[in-house]
Formats: structure tokens, sequence, C-alpha cells
């Protein structure tokens, strides 16, 4: 319920507009550290890179709508595929998840008014937006990554590719793979210390607990993409031999550190639509979630379970074979938590009073195809299965009903359910509701048939096929199906656009919802809360009387905290209050620090090593310079 | 509430020391750099494994002709790096107690023995490049891969102390204490890190 600030309030509500409000026009967005503005920098440039990938996919699929079709070449078939997987992956899901969503509501939920460290904030946009721009610029040049989104070596050494294509994987993932750090560890350090007094951890929203698994993930997953990224690339740039096999490398080990992140990324892209439909389902069932303690446990042993399994994606290079079944078992372990989640959001829906409106038919479809998806993924641990089926389609259609039906459905819902709150307007419902059916009947057109042609034998990766083999009418439905999800896809954006212009005022909190970025005006102000809100439950929106007693501190000026940028800061298990921070305010360092640091990554890419060296000093001057503003003179 | 600290506007040796006595937990620029240790961690971790794996994948280790390390200079200069975190130590109690000169001071000999280090280091390094050179199979790859991002790393320690002794002379601030408090919690990982990497540098001379 949204309760009336009283007429006592207004000074207050005036003083802490003045202090936190940014510069207006473009400056104000190129210096933002204002988590809301920061997140949706992140929306908008991951948004970019989804249809940069989707148009990607639709060539891919126009490509193989008949045999021996002419639409592009193998080699460019190669790069569009290629890009498809990096976009998605990188510079689509991660960064729309964690950066969008994570930046822009995790503050709120927890009843903070910025990230831990908000420059830092801004500076992992910045190399965000630059690795894309960097890795999109081998596409436009024509040397874009060429050997599948995982790179396999030999085929991606410099015998086998010669091009620069590979060096762009290399440095653009490296440089990406700085972003997702340090957005990781702000991420971790926020949800430990800035919780609102009282959100011990058995009141943190189950949302923040899949935020918190994910950059935990991350923290530990990225280190051996990065260290197996540069191994790849000395061997390119420098000639040395970590892959390869005539001086005693191992092209086998690309595949150990590829996995070894690849497999827990596999989870850090899926956690955070666990959060979100932990967000949706109470709100629209109208009750709280079943099993709250398992749920959050649930989340944070798949992302630590994650780092065990990797060798599964290696059943077929001919590995040890107690190793294989070591790995095997292990794969089967992790069911246990998605299998707890996956009943605690049905049984949830079942014993509430569901509304089936837009967000909550994006969960219905993500239940849907992640019980497919993880079915199918389940079966790959049994190690003659996932043998014969490695690199045929059965393989692409279970991860795309996992990663697009379960991993992006969410994010569609969560696009919907939040939209309100980020605009103060209301989407179109039945429109919403027809993307969601749109869609819904996309994907499975597209990736259901996939699972046949799978077993029917099609190889994945491959730019054509020859008529006869019985895969000629599966392929033209999922071609068909392809574009029916872009239409769906599409419908979505047209309904949120119109919407941001002829939709009915939402109000603070339109569906009712459980958690505190509810509690605020719709779009929130640049300082979040007027008064540090009291938090006596996961579902703090629900607790009526402690939202009363908010409004009493606000007319009273107590809990205000406007003596400069200050949010509270807590301890960490039970949030205890602590003290009070003083943030930073707008600051146009991160931004330059981003600048030198893109300078570094094209100079190593022209193989211009005194010039790099020199833009990395230039990286540290600046680093330097942004840290002599302190807090206490902000 | 009435006992709020508000530690960032401690600017004064007495302040910053109250602060460090009344403080309950850890404050946000520690648990920052205990995660980026942590990634850092396992960054090195991926490297060493790969040492090791790439050890177990070869008949021979060293391969062809490459003379086993010496074990004296590499074990001296550990011992050096890892006596450095003494004035580190000294300098992290000196600003928690508020007191800015000898913090100074005792990161001013900190630092003169890291810069010893990594040119004796350094030095080291390029001899053996020219020794075995980069380019002559996969023990070099990760031998020179592994001591180069130590290396590193030590510079990048370098480069905090210097901002250190920079900004110390205007002052105390709780900001700048609880920088040197983190930047010898570095210095103490680089030391463990150091102490990994020159066992496993040292590995087929034991």
């Amino acid at each position: 319920m949204a309760i009336a600030h009283p007429p006592a309030a207004e000074p207050h509500l005036e003083r802490l507009e003045r202090i936190w409000e940014e510069r207006p026009g473009l400056l104000g967005w190129l210096t933002t550290v204002d988590h809301k503005r920061i997140g949706l920098l992140y929306f908008f440039t991951a948004l970019a890179f989804f249809a940069a990938g989707g148009v990607e996919a639709l060539m891919i699929r126009t490509q193989l709508l008949a045999p021996n079709n002419g639409v592009v070449g193998p080699g460019t078939f190669d790069q569009v595929m290629t890009m498809h997987g990096i976009t998605m992956i990188f510079l689509f899901v991660i960064p729309m998840a964690t950066g969008a969503f994570g930046n822009y509501l995790v503050p709120l939920m927890i009843g903070a008014r910025d990230m831990a460290f908000p420059r830092l904030n801004a500076l992992s946009y910045w190399i965000f937006l630059a690795s894309g721009l960097l890795i999109y610029a081998g596409v436009f040049i024509g040397y874009a990554p060429n050997a599948g989104w995982f790179d396999y070596v030999p085929l991606a050494s410099k015998q086998f590719s010669p091009g620069p294509n590979i060096d762009f994987y290399c440095l653009g993932l490296i440089f990406n793979g700085i972003s997702t750090t340090a957005a990781a560890i702000n991420f971790i350090v926020t949800i430990f210390k800035l919780r609102a007094p009282g959100m011990s951890l058995n009141r943190l929203p189950l949302l923040c607990y899949a935020f918190l698994a994910v950059s935990l993930a991350l923290v530990f997953a990225l280190p051996p993409l990065n260290a197996a990224l540069i191994f790849l690339e000395l061997d390119r740039s420098l000639g040395m031999h970590f892959f390869d096999l005539v001086h005693g490398g191992d092209p086998v080990l690309w595949q150990h550190l590829f996995w070894i992140f690849g497999h827990p990324e596999v989870y850090i892209i899926i956690l955070p639509a666990f959060g979100i439909a932990t967000s949706i389902i109470p709100t629209f069932v109208r009750r709280r979630m079943v099993a709250y303690a398992l749920v959050a446990l649930a989340e944070v042993l798949v992302a630590f379970i994650g780092f065990g399994v990797w060798a599964h994606h290696m059943f077929s290079v001919g590995l040890a074979t107690i190793t294989t079944v070591a790995f095997a078992a292990a794969s089967l372990v992790i069911v246990i938590p998605s299998g707890i989640q996956l009943f605690a959001w049905i049984m949830t829906i079942l014993t509430g009073r569901p509304q089936f409106r837009t967000p909550l038919l994006w969960i219905v479809g993500f239940i849907v195809f992640f019980l497919l998806g993880g079915l199918s993924g389940v079966a790959f641990a049994a190690i003659p299965f996932d043998q014969q089926l490695t690199d045929t389609y059965f393989v692409v259609a279970h991860f795309h009903f996992v990663i697009f039906g379960a991993a992006v459905f969410p994010i569609l819902g969560g696009m919907y359910f939040w939209f309100p709150k980020v605009t103060g307007r209301m989407y179109h419902e039945r429109l919403g509701q027809a993307s969601f059916w749109l869609t819904f009947t996309g994907t499975g057109l597209t990736f259901f048939p996939m699972h046949i042609v799978g077993l029917l034998g099609m190889p994945r990766r491959q730019y054509t096929y020859a008529p006869g083999m019985g895969w000629t009418g599966l392929n033209l439905i999922e071609s068909i199906g392809a574009y029916v999800l872009a239409a769906g896809l599409a419908l979505v954006v047209v309904n949120l656009v119109v919407s941001l212009f002829r939709g009915a005022p939402a109000g603070d909190n339109p569906f009712a919802a459980p958690t505190l970025e509810w509690s605020t005006s719709s779009p929130p102000p640049p300082y979040n809360f007027p008064v540090i809100p009291r938090v006596s439950s996961p579902y703090p929106m629900w607790d009526v009387d402690d939202r009363l007693v908010d409004v009493r501190q606000l007319t009273e000026g107590e809990m205000v905290l406007e003596e400069g940028h200050e949010t509270p800061t807590t301890s960490v298990l039970d949030a205890d209050w602590d003290e009070v921070l003083d943030m930073p305010s707008e600051s146009p360092w991160p931004l330059a620090v981003a600048a030198a640091l893109t300078a570094v990554f094209v100079m190593l890419l022209t193989k211009q090593v005194i010039v790099a060296a020199t833009f990395a000093a230039v990286g540290a001057l600046v680093v330097a310079r942004w840290h002599a503003q302190e807090p206490q003179q902000a | 509430m009435n006992e709020v600290t508000r530690s960032a506007r401690a600017t004064s040796g007495e302040a910053v020391a109250r602060v460090a006595r009344l403080r309950r937990s850890q404050p946000i620029g520690w648990w920052g750099m205990a995660l980026f240790i942590a990634t850092e961690a396992a960054l090195f971790g991926t490297l060493l494994s790969t040492y090791y794996y790439l050890r177990l994948k070869s008949p021979v280790w060293p391969p062809d002709h490459i003379p086993a390390p010496s074990m004296a200079l590499p074990l001296a200069l550990t011992g050096v790096l890892v006596a450095s975190a003494l004035p580190m130590a000294l300098a992290n109690r000196a600003a928690q107690a508020g007191r800015a000169a000898p913090a100074w001071w005792a990161l001013a000999v900190a630092l003169g023995i890291q810069c010893a280090y990594l040119a004796l280091q350094l030095h080291s390094f390029s001899s053996d490049l020219d020794k075995f050179g980069l380019h002559r199979d996969a023990y070099t790859s990760i031998y020179f891969t592994l001591l180069g991002a130590h290396h590193l790393h030590v510079l990048i320690g370098i480069l905090l102390d210097g901002w250190l002794l920079a900004r110390l002379p205007s002052g105390l601030t709780n900001y700048r204490a609880l920088a040197v408090r983190v930047t010898a919690l570095y210095w103490y990982f680089v030391s463990v890190l150091g102490t990994l990497v020159v066992v496993t540098q040292l590995a087929p001379s034991w």
C-alpha cells in the first residue's frame, strides 16, 4: 500500500532532492554515479546488443531455412554464429541481468541509497560499453571472432586462425571481464553492508540472494576464463606454447579452463532469472514464497555446485573414465537445489490465488521451459547419451530452452513487472499477454524441433545441410518459429515504448508487491528513500505498521540522513546499525579511466605494446586523481 | 541511533584513532579489497594449476636442455618480500593509532624493500629470457607467465604505496587510514602469493 507523504515532510524532501540531484543533460549521464541511471544505461546498451544478437540469430535461421541455401557463405556463417553466442552471453544476458536489473533493483530492495562503490559502478558500465564496441569493431572491419563462442584450440590458434578475429575475442573478453568482476564485487559488498538496519540475512529478498550467488560465482569463475584468454593471446601474439601439442602444450587445457568458467557461467546466466521469478510469483499469487530458507540456500548452492561439474562438457574428448564418472555424478547432484526451487515456485503458485497477468505469464513460461530444458540437461549426465548427442542440434535445443526459455523469459517478465516503477506508467495488459503468447509459441516452434533434428543426427555449427536427410521440414519450422519469436519480442518493445508515452499513471505500488522498491515514488527520486525504511521481514511492503513508522519518522525528521550523500551501513549477518556512510557524488574520472583502458586494449590489438603501456600509465594517474577526492569532501 | 559514527568525517589523527577503536564491523573498503584478493587468488590458482597440469603431461620437466632454476637467489628474494610485510604492518598500526608520520616512514621503508625486490626479480627475469627465451616450449610459457603475473602484482602494490606516500604528508584522514589498512592487506596477500610462486618456480630443483 502506498502512504502519502505528510505536509511536514516537504522541507526534508526538498533538501534531499537538492543534495542528491545530478547535473542535467548529457554531461549528467556521462558523469553519473546514480545506480538507477547506470542501470538504465546498462539496460539500453544491453538491449541494443540483444537486437544485434537477434539479427544474427535470424541470419542463422534464414540460412538454414532450406538445404543448400546460399544467404550467407560458410565464412560469414562462422562469424555470425560465433558473434550470436558471444553477444547473447557476454553482452546481453549478463549485463542485462546484473548490470541493468541488479543495478536498478538491488539498492532499492535493500533500502540503500546507492551501490557500495558508486564510481566503480560507473566504471563497470563504461568498460562494458567499450568492450562491446571493441568486439563489434571486429564485425565492422570484417574480422569478427569465428571459432565458436567457446573458441576451441587448435582451431583458434594462430596456425589455423591467422587473422585478427580471435584477437578481438581474447582481448575483448578480457576487457569485458574487468567490468564484470568490478560489478560483482560491488554487488557483494552492497548486499553485505548496505542493507537497511533490521534486514538481517534471513530477511534479504530472494532476488538479492540470487544476485549475491551470481556475484560470488563471477568473482571465482572469471579468473580461469581470463587466464585461458591470456594464455591464448600469448600463444598467438608472442609465440608461446600453452596449447601447442608439439611443444609440450595441451589443447585440452583450453577446454578445462574454459569450462571451469563456462559451467558456473550457465548458472550465472540463469540465477538472476530465478531471482526475478521469486519477486514476481509472491506478488501475483498474494502469498509469501514457500520455503524461503530452502530457496535462498538452493540459490547459493546452485552457484557453488556449478563449479564442480565442468567436465560434463568434455565427455567426448577422451578423459579418464573415473574422471568422467565423477563429473557425471556431480552433474546429477545439481538437480537437487534446482528441484527445490522448481517445487517451491510451483507450490507457491498452487497454494496462492494466482492472477495470470503479464509478468506472471512469463514466469509460467519460464517454469515450463526450465523444466523441459532441465530434463534434457540432466539426460546429458548419462555418459553414453552425451557422447551420442555431442555436437548435434539436440544440445542446441537443450541450451536454448534453458538460456532463452528459462533465463530470458523472466527478464522479459521483469521488464513488464518493473516498468511502472521505472517510468511511472502502466504497460498495456492485453498487448502484454499477446506478446507473451507470441514469444512462447515462437520459442517452442524454434527450439522444440531442434531436439528431433538433433536425434536424427544433424550436426550443430554447420552452415548448411544436404536435402533428403529428413531435416528439411523441421528446419523450415524452426526458421518460421524464429520469425514468430522475433515478432513477439518486437511486440514487447512496441508495448513498452507506446506505454512510456500513453500508459496510465501507475502510482507507487500498482501490484501491491512486497519489496522495498515499491515503497518509494515511481520513478524513484535520486535519493531513493526519504527515510531509511524499517524492515522486519523479507516482505517489508506487506508489513503495514513498519511503513507507518516510516511516515512518522519522516514527519519528525528521524532517519532522514540529510547532511550530505548519506546512507547507513550495517553488520553483515544481523544488519545491526554500523555507521553512516558519505557516498561520492558525480565524477568524470570513471569515464576517463575507461577511455584510457580502451586505448590500452586497442593498442594491444594493433600490437603497439609500448603505446599500450603508456596508456596504462595514464590510466593509473587518472585512478590516483580519482581517489584524491575523498568522501568527506564530496 | 544517537551515537551514529560518520567515520568518513574523521580528518584528524585523534578522530581516526577513535574510529578505529570504536569500529564494530569491517568497513566497505576492507570488503572491497578482500573480494579483489579473492578474485586474484582464483587467477593465481589457475596459473599454478596450469603449471602442474602441464608438468604432469610432460615426460621430462623442465624439457630438453633447460637448466633447473637455481635455488639461492629466488629463495632469498622471497624472504625479503615476506619481510617487507613487517614495515607494512607497522605502518598500518601507526595509521590506525592516528600517527601519520610513523606510518609514512614505515611505508617508505617497505616501499624501498619492495622496489629492490622487484628490481632484482626483473633482472633475473630478463637474464632467464636471454638464457632460454619465451618461445621454446610449454615450460617457458608458463614459467614466464607465472613470474610476470606475480611481478605485475608487486608493481600494483608499489603504485598503491606511492599513492599513500603522496597523500599522507597532508595529514591523516579516515579514508587514508583505511587505504593504508587495505594496502597492507594486499601486501600480505602478495607475500603469500610470492611464496607459492617461488615454491612452484623451484619445483624442478627440489
